[in-house]
């Protein structure tokens, strides 16, 4: 990356972008528009990290520090304090719960994905339709029978499976993936494989799994984010105890809310960094899978 | 029944293996989202549309129900009712933070993908970055920046001689507040589903347009947004659906009141007050449906408008 | 006195007599009790060693949420449910909690050891008493003394009438730049919750009649004083729990504020620790007494350990040194009579520049009515902050904003 800019004034032989107009007023207005945008997402974070260093009653200082501080280690402590010690095993929860509703939510949504896109079945439009209408239904008013199914009928509550399991295979998963597929994916592709005696869930498996691995990066980061961000879930599914808590709960209770005279607010920011850093890792992870989506050139052929 | 008699048959059997399981197979592929539904959701689903139909205090606990017939959809449509507030702030943050949202992230998609290539992994993930904040997060950092004597808004508008301005707490402009930061945070979002699209779309396409002279407005206006066309809808449904489900910034942001004058309390913030601080799940119910039908009616809209004028089914 | 450390002698003997069996007790709070618990669950276990205690800690609304959902399906619910004041008359008002009038409790002999007012908001419209009040937040009058000394006010001058708070006001305006009170609303919040006449909750009497109209004297006269505190300048218009609550707190740029004792502690502890020695508290304007913040321990009827959820609580609440940790780990303000008459009570509060505040908040708390709840006044105050709001904010005539007030809480009480 320290070479870019030598390497940029360097003409390379590209057949897609010609470089010749690289300084026209049109690019450098692009240019400007995305680091602006760039900018601006960046800026919260940036504060969010300065924030997290500095000591406690320094944090709402005004005006604002906009350069780190030294309390690094101080705030960590509090976390821990403010936790009882369970902060990086509730971090573990956290973890746990979101690998394992990324990698399943993968997987089932875009198997369904698949077949709405590359099938004709009796009845297909009907189930994607509906499959479309569930996704509008407001959630809100159900976490009581919720809770009723997982407690009465399944026995699941307090474990972490009351999190994941339900949304293994989601409209909103199943959807994207179909969209995504239908412009990506030719059927003349499905049909070569099947000539070649493949089976339909070797089908999905070598060759339509390898073919989406930018969708499911987007598919998968999506996932990890709100199973990672949900509290209202582990709330409702009584994870409630501190060797069980997940993170969000977790750093909704230490927050200075009404009741809690103790509030510490260097713990609090040194939690939301917690809760970020992971994010942070796993997409950056996942844009690389994004974008070698772009060099598999047997999407097209 | 014998096969002494059909020596083909043997071949004529793996054909119709190979039938069978091309048949089934969408079926069972399918078939884990209708097991988790009816597991899951079902129930719930009936459960609140039974509630909608009865007054129903859940701290009574369950069966101290009474039927009261369609008392409660009459009572949310009834004029001036807050469901009718509600619903009004929740469509113009909707329409303040959505389209924007789009007007922003389609060009920024193509200005990447197309000029931006070697960037792209660096570019798309500050982008992302909004997306990945959660509830506290947000609190924390707007608190921060609307702040109306330490604010680094009103700071900057100081220094062009400007404001204060009272960002949270004008009741007309709680709605812009609140939907800038729904923009900020779904942008980036948006950016990265138009880049998967963009990336599926051949390179053909844009190789022929190059050599034609296709500039690059012309490439992004006859290329690009008719053959995103899948993606866009799939990005327009998903932004109906959010806006008008909009619940967690506001509520975080604002509080459960929504506000100065209630001014940014959504329908969704409306349905879980009424739910759980007022204790009137009937009520909420009702209400929830009643949300239900309106997202419904503007996703028939958006698919209208992507199926009319030609093109693939959406 | 010594009829009461018998009873409480007497009611730790026959815990301490009861099974030997291993128990896990569940228990559901939110903070800053969680921390009390904490810090007296070591006394606890010593007691009893066959009792271990099962934390189960969430925000604030969280927990009350959870609770709801549990209380709803009956199922899932802790030993011992922690509840706030906000929610303990709702609760009480549900059929989910016991009622501890009863046996096995039979707590009838407790109540005249609390704050009288905390048994009156733990028990329903039926006399159903469903939770032992554990601590209290007696409403209070934070101000600024160097502030007021700057300006000449004399702070007594500001608790005889409401007028004379207002005035006292525009003089500190006008000599100290300071803002009289964050946000106008909190003169509202304090009217209509103060001197209530018999029969009266705040939004509804006692017979369901909704209070809420231009008519109402009360209401009227605290949309009116609200709105000559904003037209006057003399609000910050800050909400509470905001940055600039914490920094008006640091730099005293609002000279007053309403609030429960408990906040001395959390400016002492975090929002202004730097501002040590220039508060000091007296008591509402106009003898106003009301209660900001208070914790309660339920029983729900579905629980599994009802014996020892019972000892638990009574190890909470009646036992004074328990109070007594509670209050030293995070300033809870005892419920127990008797652990008020603890000598750290007559101690000079340093905070406050030696003042001896905790004897007024006592006095005050002693003086405070519960107030009649209605299930409808969660709507009620919704629409009525919203109708202050469109005075404050957009100089909505107050009467009319009463008359669309009374009329869209009217809809909904049904």
């Amino acid at each position: 990356m320290t070479s870019q800019p030598l390497r940029d004034a360097v003409p390379a032989p590209s057949p897609r972008a010609p470089r010749r107009s690289w300084r026209s007023p049109g690019r450098i207005l692009m240019g400007l528009f995305v680091a602006l945008a760039c900018f601006l997402s960046v800026v919260p974070f940036y504060l969010m990290f300065v924030w997290a260093t500095l000591p406690s009653d320094q944090i709402f200082a005004v005006p604002p520090h906009l350069w780190f501080g030294s309390a690094i280690a101080e705030n960590f402590g509090k976390m821990m304090d403010a936790t009882d010690g369970f902060a990086l095993r509730q971090f573990w929860n956290s973890l746990y719960i979101a690998l394992l509703a990324t990698a399943t939510t993968l997987f089932f949504c875009s198997l369904a994905g698949f077949a709405f896109a590359m099938y004709d079945f009796r009845g297909k439009r009907a189930m994607f339709t509906f499959i479309l209408l569930t996704m509008l239904i407001p959630p809100l008013v159900m976490d009581i029978p919720s809770f009723l199914v997982m407690n009465n009928v399944l026995q699941w509550i307090g474990t972490p499976r009351t999190l994941w399991v339900p949304g293994m295979a989601n409209a909103f998963g199943i959807f994207l993936m179909r969209q995504y597929i239908v412009s990506a994916l030719p059927r003349t592709l499905i049909e070569a494989a099947r000539l070649d005696g493949a089976t339909e869930f070797g089908i999905f498996t070598r060759v339509v799994l390898p073919l989406i691995r930018p969708i499911l990066a987007t598919l998968g980061v999506v996932t990890f984010v709100g199973s990672w961000n949900n509290f209202k879930g582990a709330l409702i599914m009584k994870l409630s105890e501190d060797p069980t808590m997940t993170l969000p709960l977790s750093l909704r209770r230490i927050t200075g809310g009404a009741t809690n005279v103790n509030a510490d607010w260097g713990a609090t920011l040194m939690m939301v960094v917690l809760t970020v850093i992971p994010l942070l890792v796993i997409f950056l992870f996942a844009s690389r899978q994004v974008i070698s989506g772009l060099t598999s050139g047997a999407v097209k052929d | 029944m014998s096969d002494r008699f059909s020596p083909p048959r043997p071949a004529r059997s793996r054909w119709t293996y190979a039938r069978a399981q091309q048949r089934l197979a969408p079926y069972v592929f399918t078939s884990p989202f209708f097991i988790l539904f009816l597991v899951f959701s079902l129930f719930p689903l009936g459960f609140s549309l039974f509630l909608a139909f009865h007054l129903w205090n859940p701290l009574d606990g369950l069966g101290n129900w009474r039927f009261v017939g369609w008392e409660n959809f009459a009572l949310a449509l009834g004029a001036r009712d807050q469901f009718w507030t509600a619903l009004k702030n929740t469509v113009w943050i909707g329409l303040l933070s959505g389209v924007p949202q789009h007007l922003v992230a389609l060009p920024l998609a193509f200005v990447i993908h197309q000029f931006l290539r070697r960037w792209q992994t660096g570019v798309s993930t500050v982008l992302f970055l909004p997306y990945i904040t959660n509830a506290v997060a947000i609190t924390i950092v707007f608190g921060m920046l609307y702040s109306e004597n330490l604010g680094l808004l009103n700071y900057l508008l100081a220094q062009l001689g400007l404001g204060p301005v009272r960002w949270l707490a004008v009741p007309e402009l709680v709605p812009y507040s609140v939907g800038a930061v729904v923009f900020w945070r779904y942008v980036g979002w948006n950016v990265i589903l138009y880049l998967s699209g963009l990336q599926a779309i051949s390179e053909d396409v844009y190789e022929a347009a190059t050599v034609d002279g296709a500039s690059a407005w012309q490439k992004f206006w006859f290329i690009t947004l008719p053959l995103l066309r899948p993606m866009m809808f799939y990005a327009f449904t998903l932004t109906i659906v959010g806006n008008m489900q909009l619940f967690e910034e506001p509520f975080i942001m604002l509080g459960q009141g929504g506000g100065s004058g209630g001014a940014g309390l959504t329908s969704a913030m409306h349905i879980f007050n009424t739910a759980f601080r007022d204790l009137d799940m009937g009520y909420a119910s009702a209400m929830s449906w009643l949300l239900f039908l309106a997202i419904f009616a503007l996703s028939m809209v958006n698919n209208y408008l992507f199926s009319r004028d030609g093109g693939r089914e959406p | 006195m010594n009829r009461t450390a018998l009873t409480i002698a007497a009611a730790l003997l026959l815990g301490s007599a009861q099974a030997q069996d291993k128990v896990t007790l569940t228990v559901a709070a939110f903070p800053s009790l969680d921390s009390a618990i904490k810090a007296i669950i070591p006394a606890w276990n010593k007691l009893h060693p066959n009792v271990t205690i099962k934390l189960q800690a969430q925000e604030y609304a969280d927990h009350h949420n959870a609770m709801t959902t549990a209380l709803a399906t009956g199922q899932g619910l802790p030993d011992v449910m922690a509840i706030e004041i906000g929610y303990v008359s709702k609760f009480a008002e549900g059929q989910g909690l016991d009622d501890l009038n009863k046996a096995p409790y039979n707590a009838t002999p407790y109540k005249k050891l609390f704050t009288p007012f905390t048994i009156g908001q733990a028990t329903s419209a039926d006399k159903r008493f469903i939770a032992m009040p554990t601590d209290i937040g007696p409403g209070t009058f934070f101000y600024r003394k160097d502030v007021l000394d700057k300006a000449g006010v004399n702070p007594a001058s500001m608790t005889g009438s409401w007028e004379g708070f207002i005035a006292a006001g525009k003089t500190i305006k006008a000599k100290t730049g300071a803002y009289l009170i964050n946000t106008a609303a909190s003169v509202n919040n304090v009217i209509i919750r103060t001197n209530l006449k018999k029969g009266e909750g705040i939004y509804f009497d006692d017979k369901n009649a909704l209070l809420v109209g231009p008519d109402n004297a009360r209401f009227v006269r605290a949309f009116t004083l609200s709105k000559q505190v904003r037209d006057a300048g003399l609000d910050a218009k800050i909400g509470e729990w905001s940055n600039e609550w914490y920094d008006a707190f640091k730099k005293g740029t609002v000279a007053t504020q309403f609030s429960g004792a408990w906040l001395q502690g959390a400016l002492q502890n975090w929002m202004a620790p730097d501002t040590k020695g220039l508060w000091r508290v007296q008591n509402l304007p106009e003898k106003g007494f009301a209660s900001w913040g208070g914790s309660f321990y339920a029983v729900p009827s579905k629980a599994n350990n009802k014996q020892w959820a019972w000892e638990f609580i009574k190890f909470m609440t009646l036992n004074q040194t328990s109070q007594i940790t509670a209050f030293k780990d995070n300033g809870a303000f005892p419920a127990l009579l008797t652990a008020q008459k603890d000598k750290a009570f007559s101690e000079a509060v340093p905070f406050l520049g030696g003042q001896k505040a905790r004897i007024l908040w006592r006095d005050a708390a002693a003086k405070t009515q519960p107030i009649d709840v209605n299930k409808y006044d969660s709507v009620a105050e919704q629409i009525v902050q919203t109708e202050l709001t469109n005075v404050l904010e957009q100089g909505k005539d107050v009467k009319q904003a009463l008359t669309d007030a009374r009329a869209q809480i009217l809809r909904r009480a049904r």
